[in-house]
């Protein structure tokens, strides 16, 4: 018989592991809010848009956000050009690039000093000291149209596409780009370490293949020195756990994929489809 | 009740620690002439200063590290020694060189920390260290300095080693009323470290450099405690959390992302 | 009156005293009338610590010995002007610590 106590003690029982749900939901939606990627119940972001950084830490009044397309700088470099010899750090904001260090030939300087020529035209200087001010708007444009040079549609329309966006990998492998790992004043010529080999990382979910890490070519892009040991502590395989949670928020793997690289709602460029059990 | 608040701040700890942690992300690469800058404030501030910013590249191209670290005795981390005015007046730390006695490039170095009461004319001498913040005037610019060095690829963007090979920078082993005159250094044997992971080309760590630069009680036993080779394990990872070799080889020597100035021999086939 | 104005002169005069010593910096007197004795305590220092760039080559007896007259110095040191103690200090404990790895690899060696 349900007598008064009986039936707040029973309510009381069903309240908590219904908590704990709403719980954990919550704190996994935070989690994924938290990062940077684009998961399939989201809207994805328009191609022209993904791989955009706004750099806003000095600029944002005036003269105005800067918007990075990663789309336009890597079709002609590779990352470790741009991200070791340079410096850049893979998140927006963190570099602190000063109009000063700009024109004292670092960071966004040290190609657009309007002396370096590259592709038969000489690279226009940023942050010039010029009182022309026309020249601010073509990288300082957040908010504003029609400043830019470069159009993602027309520059990439003979590249080949993925759903995300353009499909890099193909584009080089069929020779559409040719990125440049060398820019003199910038680079060290070094005796190139031996290129890694492929290996596989292991999951810890039965349901998924291990990871066919593709490391030769990530070497190719990356040299060693961008993803060791900043990334990824130790080069010894296997030592460290690598959760999809850390990648998500922008760690590890996440670094690149899910920001300007392949994100990670395409599972299947890492980890073969397909059932396991066959 | 309590039971299970603890749990949930589990689960939020769990969930939130990777967004939390530092680790796995690409940092900005400091600008050559910011690679081995040093801040120093456990006093300046209360003091109603900025904070120090003592730069690396310019003393290192005079001086030993030893003469700095052993024979005036700086700590290797920022904070650690305890620099106080007082001390400087004295002629001890900063104060062993600039003291507005001591001649370098023909010229005295400027005193530190004098002990008149600061009027404004003082305040701009003290703003030639304690300049966090802001635009100070120095008498060595970092381009002008580097420019005729040779070059390597990360850190101060200098090839250290070979400025000094080829005579282009001096840095003196002695430094009078600090250095004890010492008898002749038993030349150290450089020696193979192994790396452990297939296809990672073994260390050949140049001892013999590194004594030539440090003497033996900077990195024994405070830096390096293993007096077996083989016995310690250093992982990259520790060296990359500051210990061992990265005590020097993170924020002044040549960083860690320069993979190849270690790992020297090739790998076997 | 009159006693009130001496008064406040000398008032006024002992505080313009103290206000120009404490400008001036205080007389650094002690230094000098104690050099003897510090210099024995510094030549030790300089005895011990010079030969550290040997330590590989001396014997465990030799290393022993050294590292007795650290510990013998280390008192001495520590009666200093917190400067110097603070410098030397930081100096002798590397200086020993070296010489305790050196014979702690030779015992290891021999084991």
């Amino acid at each position: 018989m349900l007598t008064y106590s009986n039936r707040r003690r029973t309510r009381k029982n069903e309240r908590g592991p219904f908590l704990l749900v709403l719980a954990c939901g919550a704190l996994f939606l935070a989690s994924v809010a938290s990062a940077q990627i684009y998961l399939p119940s989201q809207p994805t972001p328009l191609p022209s848009n993904y791989g955009k950084v706004i750099l806003d830490k000095y600029s944002s009044t005036e003269p105005g956000g800067v918007v990075f397309d990663h789309w336009l700088h890597r079709s002609k470099f590779t990352c470790r050009l741009c991200h070791v010899d340079i410096g850049f750090a893979m998140r927006a904001n963190a570099t602190g690039i000063r109009a000063e260090t700009n024109r004292l030939g670092f960071h966004c300087g040290a190609c657009h000093d309007g002396k370096r020529s590259f592709e038969g035209q000489t690279i226009f200087a940023s942050c010039s000291s010029a009182e022309n001010n026309s020249q601010c708007a073509r990288c300082h444009s957040l908010g504003k149209t029609n400043v830019r040079k470069y159009e993602y549609k027309a520059f990439t329309a003979r590249l080949p596409k993925a759903l995300y966006g353009v499909d890099w990998e193909t584009a080089e492998t069929k020779k559409f780009i040719n990125p440049v790992d060398f820019m003199e004043g910038i680079s060290v010529k070094k005796a190139p370490m031996q290129t890694r080999q492929d290996f596989a990382i292991t999951t810890n979910l039965y349901w998924v293949h291990p990871v066919r890490f593709s490391h030769e070519k990530h070497t190719v892009w990356n040299g060693c020195e961008l993803c060791h040991p900043e990334i990824f502590h130790t080069v010894a395989k296997n030592q460290e756990q690598h959760s999809m949670v850390a990648n998500i928020v922008g760690h590890n793997c996440g670094a690149c994929h899910g920001q300007v690289a392949f994100p990670l709602n395409k599972c299947s460029g890492c980890h073969p489809s397909g059932p396991t059990w066959m | 009740m309590n039971r299970k608040l603890l749990f949930v701040l589990a689960l939020v700890l769990i969930f939130c620690s990777h967004s939390l942690s530092q680790t796995g992300t690409k940092q900005r690469r400091p600008l050559p002439y910011e690679f081995g800058r040093v801040v120093l404030n456990n006093y300046s501030e209360k003091a109603d200063l900025s904070p120090v910013v003592f730069e690396h590249w310019i003393h290192r191209s005079k001086f030993t590290c030893r003469v700095c670290h052993v024979d005036i005795g700086f700590a290797m981390k920022a904070g650690q020694t305890g620099i106080k005015a007082a001390d400087n007046e004295r002629g001890y730390y900063c104060g062993a060189c600039h003291n507005g006695k001591m001649i370098a490039d023909g010229k005295p170095v400027f005193a530190a920390c004098s002990n008149r009461r600061l009027s404004y004319g003082d305040q701009k001498q003290c703003d030639r260290c304690h300049s966090l913040g802001k635009k100070v005037a120095s008498d060595f610019d970092f381009f002008a300095f580097s420019e005729p060095l040779p070059k390597e690829r990360f850190g101060n963007g200098i090839d250290w080693e070979k400025s000094e090979a080829i005579g282009l920078i001096k840095p003196a082993a002695f430094l009078d009323g600090f250095s004890i005159p010492k008898h002749f250094l038993a030349a150290q044997k450089d020696f193979e470290l192994n790396s452990k992971v297939e296809g990672m080309p073994d260390i050949i760590f140049s001892h013999k450099k590194h004594t030539v630069w440090n003497g033996c009680e900077l990195c024994h036993p405070e830096i390096f405690m293993g007096v077996r080779k083989g016995n310690s394990r250093y992982t990259m990872v520790d060296i990359s959390e500051g210990k061992s070799c990265g005590v020097c080889h993170v924020t002044v020597a040549f960083p860690l992302t320069d993979c190849q100035r270690c790992h020297t021999k090739s790998v076997q086939p | 009156m009159l006693k009130r104005g001496i008064a406040l002169m000398l008032f006024m005069g002992l505080v313009a005293v103290i206000g120009g010593v404490y400008a001036i910096g205080e007389p650094a007197s002690s230094e000098t009338q104690t050099a003897p004795a510090q210099e024995a305590w510094q030549a030790e220092f300089d005895d011990i610590c010079s030969r550290s760039q040997n330590a590989m080559t001396f014997s465990q007896q030799e290393l022993a010995d050294l590292i007795q007259r650290c510990d013998v110095l280390m008192p001495k040191i520590e009666k200093l002007d917190e400067t110097r103690k603070k410098v030397y200090m930081g100096r002798l404990r590397m200086c020993r610590g070296l010489y305790a790895y050196v014979l702690e690899s030779k015992e290891n060696q021999k084991k």
